[in-house]
């Protein structure tokens, strides 16, 4: 299931630290700040920045907090900088990870009583909505490209769990589904989008 | 035995979107991650897909953000690497050896293990002592607490099963949690309360480990109008930010 050529395998653990005089790339970069090097914190907060407070707004909406859970982010970034384990995934997912754990915690501590009556009523995001553009990229074309690429079904139950920040708990509340239904769901479609994208695992 | 199997692999997906909410799911999920390659292997491949999601959104972030972070960064302390992460150093009797003859480096690690003995027996004394001031202090808290008259009692059960109870003074600004049939945690988690409002999350302190299923009262201060309580499991010795979905929030209002 996993098709994996030889090539990936020499690709999939990128060099820690970048060769002297080289351009460093974002996890050689994230070695750097793990030394307390803050212009290479610059650096990384100009790559990932603007995608960590993107996919904050998606998942909290309200820009004020947004912006306040945006700084969490990057500051834990700046803090734990010394966790960070190429092995483990590429620098960006680190951080976009971090970044969509704390905007899940902000919309679930603020709501958590609340909320869980609320969930079923609220209406779901529009699903095909997948970014309000403030500057083309070639990036954003191709994900859309391989979203619309997924079944009806597929589409919804990813961009409700990741940009709606739901649980597949909850996503299969909203959708009326089995629980096993949306994990299959989920996982076929994230499949279906790895290949489209040609993200090597 | 299969299905359970299958059924697990089928969570790489929702794991990679982060959608799992329960801890004790994704805690199994990734014990399972840890034996299972291939399933490491496809998480990671479908974390770059999610990633990928992720920059898809990219925005513009206010102006004013840059320097702010730069300013919090320029203040802030950053972790040393992860103890495991660290290369294996010579054990502490290391440099017992060497060329000195075998004797005298008996007799020296005899004489330090006197002398660590006695250093570890006071400490235990003083920790002793300053436990039971503690204790003391923190039962004189609790009475307090018991004793104010706007003291209200909140009971609620936890999505970790079991009940938690809130005995809350606002006038005291203080208030008691304790326990019962929560889910035992491993060693290394612990739960940890805290106060939450809207403004911000701060630690409220670490529920001690339970006897017989239930929890010694935590003493909690500085409790504040529109606060809720929280429990989250944490890793051992707690966080300064909650890093879970809390199995229980009370709102505490008066």
């Amino acid at each position: 299931m996993m098709a994996m050529d030889p090539g990936d395998i020499h690709r999939a653990r990128p060099e820690a630290v970048p060769g002297r005089g080289g351009e460093p790339d974002l996890d050689g970069l994230l070695v750097l700040v793990a030394c307390g090097d803050e212009s290479a914190f610059e650096a990384v907060y100009g790559q990932l920045a603007g995608a960590a407070y993107g996919l904050i707004r998606k998942v909290v909406r309200d820009p004020a907090q947004s912006e306040e859970v945006a700084q969490e982010v990057l500051l834990e970034v700046w803090r734990t900088a010394s966790r960070f384990d190429p092995a483990k995934g590429s620098a960006a997912t680190w951080v976009m990870t971090i970044a969509h754990r704390r905007a899940i915690d902000r919309v679930r501590s603020v709501t958590a009583t609340a909320a869980r009556d609320h969930l079923a009523a609220e209406p779901a995001p529009a699903s095909d909505e997948v970014a309000e553009a403030v500057e083309a990229s070639l990036d954003r074309e191709r994900v859309r490209h391989c979203l619309d690429g997924l079944t009806e079904l597929q589409r919804e139950s990813i961009t409700l769990a990741y940009y709606g920040g739901y649980s597949y708990r909850q996503v299969a509340g909203l959708l009326g589904a089995t629980l096993s239904s949306i994990k299959t769901r989920i996982r076929d479609g994230l499949i279906r989008m790895r290949d489209c994208l040609g993200v090597s695992g | 035995m299969k299905l359970l199997r299958h059924d697990l692999h089928l969570l790489s997906g929702v794991y990679a979107l982060d959608a799992i909410d329960s801890d004790l799911e994704r805690d199994r999920y990734q014990r399972h991650l840890a034996r299972c390659h291939n399933c490491s292997a496809e998480v990671r491949g479908l974390q770059e897909v999610t990633t990928r999601l992720a920059m898809a959104t990219a925005l513009q972030p206010p102006p004013a953000m840059h320097g702010k972070v730069l300013a919090a960064v320029r203040r802030t302390r950053q972790l040393p690497p992860a103890a495991d992460s660290q290369p294996r150093r010579r054990p502490w009797w290391g440099w017992l050896g060497g060329r000195s003859r075998w004797l005298p480096r008996f007799a020296l690690a005899a004489a330090m293990v006197g002398v660590g003995a006695a250093v570890v027996l006071g400490v235990i004394l003083a920790g002793t002592q300053h436990r039971l001031d503690l204790a003391q202090a923190q039962n004189r808290a609790i009475a307090r607490v018991l004793a104010a008259p706007d003291a209200r009692v909140l009971t609620s059960s936890t999505s970790a099963g079991g009940t938690a109870t809130v005995i809350v003074s606002p006038s005291e600004r203080e208030l008691i949690v304790t326990t019962a049939g929560l889910r035992p945690l491993p060693a290394s988690k612990v739960y940890q309360a805290w106060l939450i409002n809207p403004r911000r999350t701060r630690p409220a302190g670490l529920l001690p480990a339970p006897r017989g299923g239930k929890t010694q009262p935590l003493l909690t201060t500085g409790v504040s109008t529109g606060d809720k309580l929280g429990l989250t499991v944490e890793p051992a010795g707690g966080t300064a930010k909650p890093t879970t979905t809390p199995i229980l929030v009370i709102p505490l209002r008066a």
